[in-house]
């Protein structure tokens, strides 16, 4: 039949040739290796482009600047739906993860060890700058969006709440992707938002938001990441789990060490990890220099405790998971003995 | 003026009132967040210049192919062994019913349970969304196939596969195609939701990239136009299917 024989001929030509450019144009098949660079497979681990995963990209960075090959392989995420079920799949063994989400899923009887900190506060609750929202509560009877409902922004809006003498019934909740809040906020969709940054300072850096407040003026210490890996990990290569927390450790340390670092990593973060304007990154970090901490990253059983609690007000933790259970401290370094990476960076764009 | 020159200058100049209309209404708007027309051309160019333009069309074109390939060889045989044998009809036709209406946007998590999130997931996105329009259409084509042609077939002596390949195939085969145009067009369609798996390529992946890079709604939109004229010549392919001689034979009859 000529119509079955031209398309079948033209079919088989057509796959053929998409799958080479395929091939050659995004999965770098015919790419010939630097000698030297190793070509096991890494572990994966799954991040968003948010300042609170921001240890991820920086680690790999200067591992492979310094030492011309990272330790693990960075895979990034646009939602959290998608980063949880990498996870879940055994597709990432290591990820950034909302605290309350990790402690639900343990809950839940997911084999998932928080073993780190992400960050330190580095949230806001942002307003349009036209709107007569100055307090908490003038925030009665608004729109408020928050990123997941396992989200620490989100257990902040209720002790923020709870403060003001409200409640969360005082307000509406709404659930939104975080790189959407901006735009909400300026059609005046909603009234405030609230979410990791770099999606606050966007706001401010456009124009049209207003702080109400940084995290670190209402909940100091704030944490809203860590760094969590599977059970088998810890089983089959503590010495893997160990590397990845001291590496995390020591670009965190590197980050709050000096300006200069933090105006460097928002250079190279920027371009190669999170495809974003460099003068976002540039402004979270330095506006004020204490929006987003790195340091101070040892997993505190008060600050997790806190966490259940308010996770078990806004129902999304039931408090059948101790600290014990969904935690793993013995990879924890002596804060005063992590030393930050010795790397001077890329220099000024 | 003449029919052809009509023809194309017709949909150039409606296609020219349309970009100056969402000009002057972004102007109007005031808002520095929806861009005109022309920032969405230097977004498409900016992207060229950075090598990503084609990468990503061709990401993009490698899922959908396959996805749809595949589709289209489950697909038609099996509508066409579900149109002829009326059993299987009946046992399988309201199972595909109810997979038929589901979103690919809600197999997503499956997809990535099952497949991780390498090209696999996406391209088995696709072919969801693909097969069950291509399988109703062909099913349909064999049952509604005027008997006389069959009829006249079997008076003389055609019988079995020889039956099949010569007169239910290119009776069925006009409708067949019909089928697999909507259900390519479905499938480019998909192309975004697919994409919003931790892929890190294709036109999809830009509009979900774009969005959090913060004001990029340029690239946002350059995405959309990008996947629209793509999808406009992918159709005037398909359509170059209904030229051959087979399928203008089953045309012919109305």
């Amino acid at each position: 039949m000529k119509l079955l024989t031209a398309t079948f001929l033209f079919g088989s030509l057509w796959l053929a040739l998409i799958t080479g450019m395929h091939g050659k144009l995004n999965l770098k098949w015919f790419a010939i290796r630097a000698p030297g660079v190793s070509t096991t497979e890494k572990y994966k681990i799954g991040f968003l482009p948010v300042t609170c995963h921001l240890t991820c990209p920086v680690t790999d960075f200067i591992n492979k600047e310094t030492t011309g090959d990272g330790i693990f392989e960075p895979v990034r995420f646009n939602g959290w739906p998608e980063l949880k079920e990498a996870y879940l799949s055994g597709y990432t063994p290591a990820t950034f993860i909302l605290a309350p989400m990790a402690i639900a899923l343990r809950e839940q009887g997911v084999p998932i060890k928080i073993v780190y900190l992400g960050h330190r506060d580095g949230s806001a609750v942002m307003v349009h700058k036209d709107s007569k929202i100055y307090r908490m509560e003038d925030l009665r009877g608004k729109k408020v969006a928050v990123p997941n409902r396992y989200s620490n922004q989100r257990l902040l809006i209720f002790r923020a709440l709870k403060q003001a003498g409200m409640t969360v019934k005082d307000i509406e909740l709404v659930e939104m992707p975080p790189p959407d809040m901006p735009a909400a906020l300026y059609s005046k969709a909603v009234d405030a938002i609230s979410s990791g940054e770099p999606f606050m300072a966007q706001t401010e850096l456009d124009g049209y938001g207003r702080v109400l407040w940084l995290t670190k003026d209402v909940w100091p210490n704030f944490i809203s990441c860590v760094l969590a890996v599977h059970e088998d990990m810890i089983k089959n290569d503590r010495a893997a789990v160990q590397k990845l927390v001291d590496g995390i450790a020591s670009s965190g340390k590197w980050l709050d060490e000096k300006m200069d670092h933090r105006m460097d990593a928002a250079q190279f973060v920027s371009k190669n990890y999170y495809n974003q304007h460099p003068r976002l990154l540039t402004f979270v970090l330095s506006k004020p220099p204490d929006r987003v901490k790195y340091t101070n990253l040892a997993l505190r059983k008060a600050d997790f405790e806190e966490i259940e609690e308010l996770g078990k007000d806004a129902g999304i933790v039931t408090g059948s998971a101790r600290f014990e259970d969904y935690t793993d401290v013995s990879f924890v370094p002596d804060e005063s003995l992590v030393k930050p990476y010795v790397f001077e960076g890329v220099g000024k764009p | 003026m003449n029919k052809s020159l009509r023809g194309t200058l017709l949909p150039v100049l409606t296609a020219f009132f349309f970009l100056a209309l969402w000009h002057v209404l972004v102007k109007l708007s005031g808002s520095d967040l929806f861009p005109t027309p022309l920032d969405v051309a230097k977004g498409i160019q900016e992207l060229f210049e950075k090598g990503l333009l084609l990468k990503y069309i061709v990401a993009s074109l490698f899922r959908v192919s396959w996805g749809f390939m595949l589709a289209v060889v489950v697909g038609v045989p099996l509508g066409l062994a579900l149109g002829w044998f009326r059993p299987a009809y009946e046992a399988l036709n309201p199972m595909i019913q109810i997979m038929r209406p589901i979103s690919p946007i809600a197999w997503i998590p499956v997809a990535i349970l099952w497949f991780g999130i390498d090209d696999t997931a996406p391209v088995f996105l696709i072919f969801l969304a693909s097969v069950f329009p291509i399988t109703v259409s062909s099913m349909a084509a064999v049952q509604n196939m005027q008997l006389v042609y069959l009829r006249a077939a079997q008076n003389f002596g055609v019988q079995g596969s020889q039956l099949f390949r010569r007169v239910i195939l290119p009776a069925a085969l006009p409708q067949i195609i019909t089928g697999i145009r909507i259900a390519l067009g479905i499938a480019w369609l998909v192309v975004v939701a697919a994409e919003m798996i931790a892929v890190n390529s294709g036109l999809g992946y830009l509009i979900i990239d774009a969005r959090n890079a913060g004001k990029r709604y340029d690239l946002v939109v350059a995405g959309m136009v990008m996947i629209g004229l793509i999808g406009l010549v992918l159709d005037l392919l398909v359509r170059q299917l209904e030229k051959f001689d087979e399928v203008r034979w089953g045309y012919g009859q109305r």
